[in-house]
């Protein structure tokens, strides 16, 4: 042997060889080989290889459209509308279809932050017991239904403060300006009821309610109704708005007018109109000068002629958005927009405006907090009144505007206590997470707030079991309050949430008029769960009293604006994201119905004013209010007016999972603290200034789906 | 409506299943993107493919615009997804028959475990409705629970697009049969004609001139896009306004 | 180093070096290809022949083979339900892991062994209605203990049963040996 064939040539071949050999077994059958798990025990329903479909609610938004959900071997697999459900009729939104990814999300709380449950169940029942009954403080989302009325319960029997639920949808729809305006001008708070669907043209002032207001399923349905009905001609729609929402990408007409003089327009329209029509003035009317308001909104007289022509020959059905109820003046646009619709006598009429009736088990109209009550429940916090708070539903550390201190807040408060089933912001700043189940893994009620004409009590039920180490938060209360003893366990004398549940929905069973009937609460409840829900079959609409609408003395106020900057300011809710969406990847994936962005934020601005300014699409700007600053990506946007900006809301998360996480901005975090007449968050109301940080550099920027090459895109710059 | 007997079928129209899109009540909601990613499988692959166009989308809403501020208009929704062509330009270029036409169905298959990820039928596709998998995407555990059994879940290097949910096709034909009938008008659809919040998707068997789809494909103005090319494709558009 | 590394291959020791390596590769490939055709460890010793034999049908415990595309396995509780009845079977060591199993609220692990790729959807219904017996497939389960595939199961089987089933109906062959039938 002349060379040594070393010991590490010999390793090298006979690693080739066992490569070899791996090679060639795995084609074989060996690698393909799985292991299958049967069932321990077949549930009940269930069929060796079927699928089995449950009914329950969808806990995406608070607005109860029922589900039916596909389940294969106890896994969750797609969920469709529920036909059943009068509100949603079979169908779903997009976050609908999206639930599935928080079921199965990575990123879920995946037990209690104790360790174990009997800990958490201690823990809060030493909250319970070691405070004073008004030291302790519930703070809830607008779902679910069930645990808002058991916590209720709990509160009243117990001294403890009422518990109070809050929504960033339901701040960006001015929900309690619409309940206020409602109640000045009928004499009775609700959400009123827009009957899109009958009307023969509909005017909306800045409602978004193809994409989240209100209840945007019923809505849609509404907006098919108007341009197909079989009967009539194809209905028009016109749309004031400064920015072009993807609901005003479906108007005839868009008339961007300048924030804040959205009711001064309504009012301009009603009184050319009534001179149009001939007859005495309305009262409401006498204060404006159309051509005034048109100068003042920006927009010209004819234009403002044309269409009062449209409203003093066809009946036209006006409706108020929750940006233009954003501004100082807010109520009073609500109640111009609304007072509006005497002219075409619309008032409890097909094609009009009702008040949403009142759901079952529900004896008045219950609106979330507006963001000024939500200021002075963190003064509360502030000022050492609560010493324990229970979160549950809601992410108000994300949720409310930063200005409102709520996350300062917090440290002042001895004991927080989330609910979370997600780690949000507000649950890395509370002291115990002690998670709930998925809204698909969860039982319980929604009482459909607005949407549809009958009185509809969505049902829920878990579909799969509980992925995680996850509890009911109302079995927790309960568990708690048994174990703190006392009046705590007599409020609660209930085995667990089921039971709870069966008490309430059995009340039901005396009602007349049910979508189904039972003879004992056993089978009533059997129903509830197959049927996904109980309706009650009759129109519950209110209809409203609109006689003296126009006598009212509107005073034309002009809206005032917070701030020094230079543009108006539009924040608008992601249509496909919303307050919540942002944990759920293939909600980070959708585009954006109007920008095609995915995955993250960006600000809006017209092409012509960033030529001006020297932005091109993709520069990195910051927005800066009197309350904060935000970065972002710009997009030209060819569909909003020069002086205004305008950027989505829903992302910006620092904390909510690994596909929220450290992505876009909150707008939100824009906003001062100010109020409107009615409470709610003047969002609409700030003037920012616009500041350029980088230019766009290659292979940084927006993800969209559109080609940037094209009509608006870097070209129009260079052009001019 | 119009009376069966009054729809003619030109010579040309072979299809078997269609659809027809009312983009005039279309909303943009994207209901349908998601409910098809559901149904299907479809991964998503985060925001920096996404930058680069690589985005799954089976179905996606384009939208345009008209005109210049403040006379700017969006043009109607139009949710864009595999026409199903009758003469699809993407089967003769693939060179592995991975991109095939079902003679049963008429429909535009993918053969996944064919496909060799040429992308020459993507770059053959006049509607852009085909995507590649560039990557395997990683969609962490737990979420690969909520994949539907009765689609395949797609890996690197292999071309997919809309099926019409041929998995509920085949469900639907294999309960007809197992009940000894044929399958009824509206009795299944497509995922994103079953989520869609305004009902602007109807599918349906075009070649029956009893079926909804038809009854509305033969009403008014529709038109079928790029039909200039020759590709007969199955879907068919109706603007509105 | 090279160089003279392919030198020394050409002296005899050198060729029997070689010689040993091919012969290495040669066997590590049989083994394993022949560990692909050994039916894989199952968690019980499952025999099929004893159960047959005791009249059970088929459908008795994967009675999905005739509703839907999957057969099932049975739930251990249906298992268990007979075997503990069974004087012989409740307390025998070689039910133990399904006893544990049961009594622990665990899962029992098997391996199917008549598997397709994830890329074909088989459907048993389609199959079972058409007249086929589970034997043609799956062999006499009669003659076996531990399942085990009787043959491979490839496209080129699957096809030639299709084209063999449609015989002269051209309406049935199309639809049989489209591609969309089974992959989508």
């Amino acid at each position: 042997m002349t060379e040594k064939f070393s010991r590490r040539d010999f390793l090298k071949l006979a690693g080739l060889g066992a490569a070899t050999s791996a090679i060639l077994t795995g084609c074989g059958p060996a690698s393909r080989y799985v292991k299958r798990e049967p069932y321990q025990q077949m549930p009940e329903y269930n069929y060796v290889g079927q699928n089995t479909y449950y009914a329950t609610t969808c806990r995406e938004c608070a607005a109860g459209c029922g589900l039916v959900v596909r389940t294969y071997q106890g896994r969750a697999i797609k969920t469709e509308g529920n036909a059943n459900n009068p509100l949603n009729l079979g169908k779903t939104c997009a976050r609908g279809q999206a639930t599935l990814q928080g079921l199965y999300n990575p990123d879920r709380v995946q037990g209690p932050s104790t360790g174990d449950w009997d800990s958490a169940i201690q823990a809060v029942a030493d909250a319970l017991k070691n405070y004073k009954p008004n030291e302790i403080a519930f703070l809830m989302g607008m779902a679910p239904d069930h645990l808002f009325d058991l916590v209720s319960e709990l509160a009243s029997a117990t001294g403890m403060n009422a518990p109070v639920r809050f929504g960033a949808l339901g701040m960006f729809e001015s929900r309690a300006t619409l309940s206020k305006a409602a109640e000045n001008l009928f004499g009775q708070a609700g959400l009123p009821w827009f009957d899109i669907n009958g009307a023969e043209v509909v005017f909306s002032f800045g409602a978004n309610f193809l994409e989240t207001w209100l209840s945007p399923l019923p809505y849609t349905r509404g907006f098919v109704g108007l341009r197909e009905g079989e009967t009539k001609l194809r209905g028009a729609f016109v749309q004031f708005e400064a920015r072009m929402s993807a609901t005003g990408a479906k108007a005839d007409h868009w008339v961007p007018v300048r924030p804040g003089t959205e009711g001064l327009v309504a009012l301009a329209i009603g009184k050319l109109a009534a001179e149009a029509r001939g007859g005495a003035m309305p009262r409401a009317f006498s204060s404006v000068n159309p051509a005034d308001v048109a100068e003042q909104a920006g927009v010209e007289l004819e234009a403002l002629e044309e269409l009062a022509a449209m409203f003093a020959t066809r009946k036209v059905l006006a409706i108020p958005g929750g940006a233009a109820l954003a501004q100082s003046n807010g109520l009073e646009v609500a109640e111009a927009v609304l007072a509006l619709n005497a002219l075409s006598d619309n008032f409890g009429q097909a094609g009009g405006v009702y008040l949403s009736g009142l759901a079952p088990m529900q004896t008045e109209y219950n609106r979330p907090a507006s963001a000024q009550e939500m200021k002075s429940f963190v003064e509360k916090m502030k000022s050492g009144a609560f010493k324990v708070l229970f979160v549950h539903g809601v992410n108000p550390v994300f949720e409310v505007p930063a200005s409102l201190g709520f996350k300062e807040a917090l440290g002042s408060v001895e004991q927080v206590i989330s609910f979370a089933t997600f780690p949000d912001e507000t649950a890395a700043e509370a002291k115990y997470v002690f998670p709930d189940h998925h809204g698909l893994e969860s039982w319980g009620y929604q009482r459909v707030a607005t949407g549809s004409d009958k009185p509809v009590l969505s049902g829920a039920q878990p579909v799969v079991s509980p992925y995680y180490d996850t509890r009911a938060t109302a079995d927790v209360l309960i568990a708690a309050a048994q174990l703190a003893g006392g009046k705590f366990a007599e409020a609660l004398p209930f085995k667990d949430e089921v039971e709870f549940i069966e008490t309430k929905v059995s009340a039901l069973m005396a009602e007349a008029d049910g979508s189904f009937s039972a003879a004992d609460p056993v089978t009533f409840m059997a129903y509830f769960q197959q049927h996904g829900g109980w309706f009650k079959n009759v129109d519950a609409r209110v209809s409203l009293d609109g006689s003296a609408v126009l006598n009212n003395n509107f005073k034309g106020s002009e809206a005032e604006f917070a701030g020094e900057g230079e543009f108006f300011f539009v924040p608008f809710v992601s249509p496909t994201m919303a307050e919540a969406g942002a944990n759920k990847p293939w909600l980070q994936e959708l585009a954006d119905p109007t920008t095609t962005v995915m995955w993250n934020t960006w600000v809006e601005i017209n092409p012509e004013t960033a030529h001006e300014l020297g932005l091109h699409d993709d520069d990195v700007v910051k927005v800066i209010s009197e309350a904060g600053e935000v970065e972002a990506y710009v997009y030209l946007y060819p569909a909003i007016r020069p002086d205004t900006i305008a950027m989505p809301f829903g992302q910006g998360h620092t904390a909510y999972g690994r596909y929220a996480e450290n992505r876009g901005a909150n707008p939100a975090d824009l906003l001062g603290a100010h109020f409107n007449e009615a409470g709610d968050i003047t969002f609409g109301g700030m003037k920012v200034k616009v500041e350029k940080v980088k230019s766009a550099a290659r292979g940084i920027g927006l993800s969209r789906l559109e080609s940037t090459m094209g009509v608006y895109g870097d070209s129009l710059g260079e052009e001019h | 409506m119009i009376r069966p007997e009054e729809i003619k079928m030109s010579a040309e129209e072979t299809g078997k299943w269609g659809m027809v899109i009312n983009q005039d009540i279309c909303t943009g909601c994207q209901a349908c993107v998601a409910a098809c990613a559901m149904e299907n499988n479809v991964t998503f692959v985060g925001e920096e493919d996404s930058g680069y166009g690589r985005s799954m989308h089976w179905i996606r809403i384009e939208r345009f615009w008209e005109g210049e501020y403040p006379e700017v208009k969006m043009t109607p929704n139009q949710p864009m997804l595999c026409q199903q062509c009758g003469s699809a330009p993407c089967e003769p270029v693939c060179p592995a028959f991975a991109t095939v036409h079902s003679t049963a169905e008429s429909l535009n298959l993918q053969v996944y475990n064919r496909c060799v990820g040429t992308r020459y039928c993507a770059n053959n596709c006049p509607y852009q409705v085909r995507s590649f998998n560039w990557r395997d995407y990683e969609r962490p555990e737990p979420l690969p629970n909520q994949f539907n059994p009765d689609v395949t879940v797609r890996r690197r290097g292999v071309m997919e697009k809309c099926t019409f949910c041929i998995q509920r096709i085949h469900k639907a034909q294999d309960k007809a049969k197992s009940e000894g009938r044929e399958v009824a008008d509206g009795e299944f659809t497509t995922a994103c004609a079953q989520a869609c919040p305004a009902n602007a998707i109807v599918f349906g068997r075009v070649d029956n001139p009893q079926s909804l789809v038809s009854q509305l494909a033969h009403k008014g103005h529709g038109v079928k896009h790029l039909e200039e090319l020759g590709t007969l494709p199955n879907v068919t558009y109706f603007k509105g306004g | 180093m090279i160089k003279s590394f392919f030198n020394w291959l050409k002296q005899p020791l050198g060729l029997i070096a070689v010689g040993i390596v091919f012969l290495a590769l040669f066997s590590a490939a049989a083994y394993g290809l022949y560990t692909t055709q050994q039916a894989p460890d199952q968690p019980i010793q499952f025999p099929h022949k004893t159960h047959v034999a005791f009249g059970i049908q088929c459908l008795y415990c994967h009675p999905g083979a005739s509703k839907g595309p999957a057969a099932g396995i049975p739930s251990q509780a249906k298992c268990w339900a007979c075997h503990n009845q069974i004087v012989k079977t409740r307390d025998s060591a070689l039910l133990a892991p399904l006893k544990d199993a049961v009594l622990n609220g665990e899962s029992l692990e098997w391996v199917p062994v008549a598997i397709v790729p994830d890329f074909v959807q088989f459907n048993h219904r389609a199959h079972v209605a058409a007249g086929k017996n589970c034997e043609e497939c799956h062999g006499d389960m009669t003659q076996q203990l531990v399942a085990q595939n009787p043959q491979v199961m490839n496209m080129g089987w699957c096809l030639n049963c299709h084209i063999e089933n449609a015989g002269e109906d051209q309406a049935k062959l199309i639809k049989l040996t489209d591609c969309g039938t089974c992959h989508y």
